[in-house]
């Protein structure tokens, strides 16, 4: 992880300020170990790790205390016990899953989904977005509709894919690609438009044409801030799956959740909001590595 | 990039763990404390009552629209609360933010059940399911008996009486649910699949289930599955709190309630006028829709068929503690609590006499 990060110099600070760590991680029954340990913590990638499970031990602590403060209540508050039981009998078919299947194939099921709407959406949204940045007339036609769209919740206009599309998979994809659209078509059309006047003149004077100007000089100049809005354009239609789910959403995690919540099952509910923000998180790690893989050159014009 | 600026950062960065922790705290604090319980007060000083309801035809809606209950009680702010199903109503009891609610036998069943065990007790029954839910399938599909749904698909909003019903009429039937598929959804969407074709049958009510109708085979209602020993009711539940503390607003709302199901029974007409106006529809189809539903007068109420009198709860414990052992033979709840679990859970201090005829 850390030899993709762009940020080496921020890495390096932080080594440097050694203190607040230090102070945080202290172990007052421990006093003699605590040299050995500073110079372990002086590694950065070790620090962040150390702070990360840290600061998810403290979020677990609070809970486990919110949880065991007077009579349980496993509706109102399940404890992290509970959960984690939840959890592993939702992991195997022994007890018949949730409705017949593993949280885990709900959540695949459901990455399916996002996957094909985000890619939908994704192309769809450079394509416009890239005309966009090179009609005019078209930029100034499109972009109030995009705004429009953009800050409508998907909920909103779910019941009307629903009444065109019905109830299966086709209103769930276009919702997600409807979501997806916009973010990375604004984005785009901006880097598109931005792309460095004095590029875009020194292709130009070298003979090119106007698409092989697109072609070589807008786009990859855009390219980084174009990864960016694909990396919105994922959050956006990943934070919309539960939406996308509100109608016949089973199976599918988001639906899970929902139909858990119908029978006040917390646990479940908290095993399918654990599933979807790890999975959001691994995902967004993963499309910032493969920007930073792909435009090696971003933050250098 | 100073190690200055980096110092700066760091410590935004433990205030921002500080403050997020802190709100995270507080948030939970406020979640034990800040849900008001019953009778609490009003800006005006005057006494909250919160009530449940849902929009389906019945004499709650009637002493909605002619406040019967904010006539009965001076003293009190009443606050209406619109709910589209006993799921969320159940939720609503445990995060103590109700007093009172209109609500289905099958939610109330798993309501008192654990892992729920909702502290809140049946006072009254709104109505017995009767022709005002029931399955229908569509004219296209081809099916015209329970045992044709074999492989096909069907529609009901999930954890509802009508769901309920649905397992029970499959059960009848010696279909098991893994026979058909399930779908879950909400009335007006089961409207919106209906005309698209995307389901063959839904097990549905009022008013969702007459326009259905016009296009449908109606393959068994909850009248006759009631008679199968599987009958659904809609009930009003207190909560336990509110009975201790305020016994006798609970004798005030049952009374209101017993004069709204007498406007249906007695003055069918000023009844359709108040139920059309809460549903927004004409009085036409109101009055329509609430003869499809059976309405107890007081002496069923307090009769041992139903909820019982005074020492005595009647037969609504009975069918409570059945639907709750089909529920967990279906695999909604775990296990069914004893049958002396739903005896204690129907209120029936003072009747038949505080019903006030």
């Amino acid at each position: 992880m850390s030899t993709t990060s762009p940020a080496r110099p921020v890495a390096a600070a932080e080594a440097a300020v050694t203190g607040l760590g230090d102070r945080q991680h202290d172990d007052p029954a421990a006093p003699g170990g605590g040299r050995g340990r500073r110079g372990l913590l002086r590694s950065p990638l070790l620090r962040r790790v150390t702070i990360r499970v840290a600061s998810a031990g403290v979020v677990v602590l609070v809970w486990w205390a919110v949880s065991a403060w007077g009579t349980p209540d496993p509706t109102l508050r399940p404890s992290p016990a509970l959960v984690w039981r939840t959890l592993v009998d939702l992991s195997t078919l022994q007890d018949g899953g949730y409705n017949g299947l593993t949280w885990w194939q709900h959540l695949q099921i459901s990455l399916g989904r996002v996957a094909l709407g985000t890619a939908i959406g994704v192309a769809a949204g450079l394509v416009l977005g890239l005309a966009m940045g090179v009609i005019t007339p078209l930029r100034i036609g499109l972009e109030p509709l995009l705004t429009f769209v953009r800050n409508l919740p998907p909920l909103a206009y779910f019941s009307l894919v629903v009444i065109w599309f019905g109830i299966d998979e086709t209103p769930k994809i276009i919702l997600l690609a409807i979501a997806a659209l916009p973010p990375v078509a604004v984005v785009t059309a901006g880097a598109v438009l931005g792309a460095p006047v004095a590029l875009v003149e020194a292709g130009r004077s070298i003979g090119l044409g106007r698409l092989a100007v697109v072609r070589r000089v807008v786009i990859p100049s855009a390219l980084p801030e174009v990864l960016t809005g694909i990396r919105l354009s994922v959050a956006i239609a990943y934070s919309s799956v539960v939406a996308a789910e509100t109608i016949n959403g089973l199976p599918g995690i988001g639906g899970m959740v929902r139909d858990a919540q119908a029978y006040n099952n917390t646990a479940v509910v908290i095993v399918g909001i654990l599933a979807i923000g790890t999975s959001g998180l691994v995902i967004d790690s993963l499309i910032t590595t493969v920007a930073a893989r792909v435009t090696p050159w971003r933050g250098h014009t | 990039m100073s190690p200055i600026i980096s110092r700066s950062r760091h410590t935004r960065r433990a205030a921002l763990l500080a403050a997020t922790l802190a709100v995270g705290v507080g948030l939970s604090a406020c979640a034990s404390t800040g849900a008001t319980t019953s009778g609490g007060t009003a800006a005006d000083g005057s006494k909250v009552l919160r009530i449940a309801y849902q929009k389906f035809p019945s004499g709650d809606l009637v002493v909605k629209n002619q406040k019967l209950l904010e006539k009965a009680l001076p003293g009190w702010t009443i606050e209406w609360k619109a709910f589209d199903s006993g799921a969320s109503i159940n939720t609503a009891f445990i995060a103590k933010a109700v007093d009172i609610g209109a609500i289905g036998s099958s939610p109330v069943a798993r309501g008192l059940s654990a892992p729920l065990n909702i502290p809140y007790s049946v006072v009254y029954v709104l109505d017995v399911a009767g022709e005002n839910e029931a399955l229908v399938a569509r004219k296209d599909s081809g099916v015209t008996t329970l045992e044709g749904l074999k492989g096909k698909r069907i529609a009901t909003p999930f954890a509802s009486t009508s769901h309920y019903s649905l397992l029970a009429a499959l059960d009848h039937v010696g279909l098991k649910e893994s026979d058909v598929t399930l779908v879950d959804l909400q009335p007006q969407d089961i409207l919106a699949a209906w005309q698209r074709g995307d389901i063959d049958a839904t097990y549905v009510w009022l008013p969702v289930l007459d326009k259905l109708r016009e296009s449908g085979t109606q393959l068994v209602s909850s009248a006759e599955v009631a008679e199968w020993g599987k009958p659904t009711l809609d009930l009003g539940v207190v909560s336990n709190d509110l009975i201790a503390k305020h016994p006798e607003v609970v004798e005030a709302w049952r009374k209101a309630e017993a004069a709204g199901t007498a406007t249906i029974l007695n003055d069918p007409t000023a009844a359709a006028a108040a139920v059309a106006a809460e549903l927004e529809t004409t009085p036409e189809d109101a009055a329509s829709q609430l003869k499809q539903g059976v309405f107890l007068t007081p002496e069923e109420l307090t009769s041992a068929t139903w909820l019982g009198s005074d020492g005595a709860p009647g037969g609504v414990a009975a069918s409570l503690h059945d639907a709750a052992g089909f529920l967990a033979q279906q695999k909604k709840v775990p296990t069914a609590p004893a049958a002396d679990v739903f005896t204690k859970a129907v209120y029936t201090k003072g009747l038949p006499g505080a019903l006030g005829q």
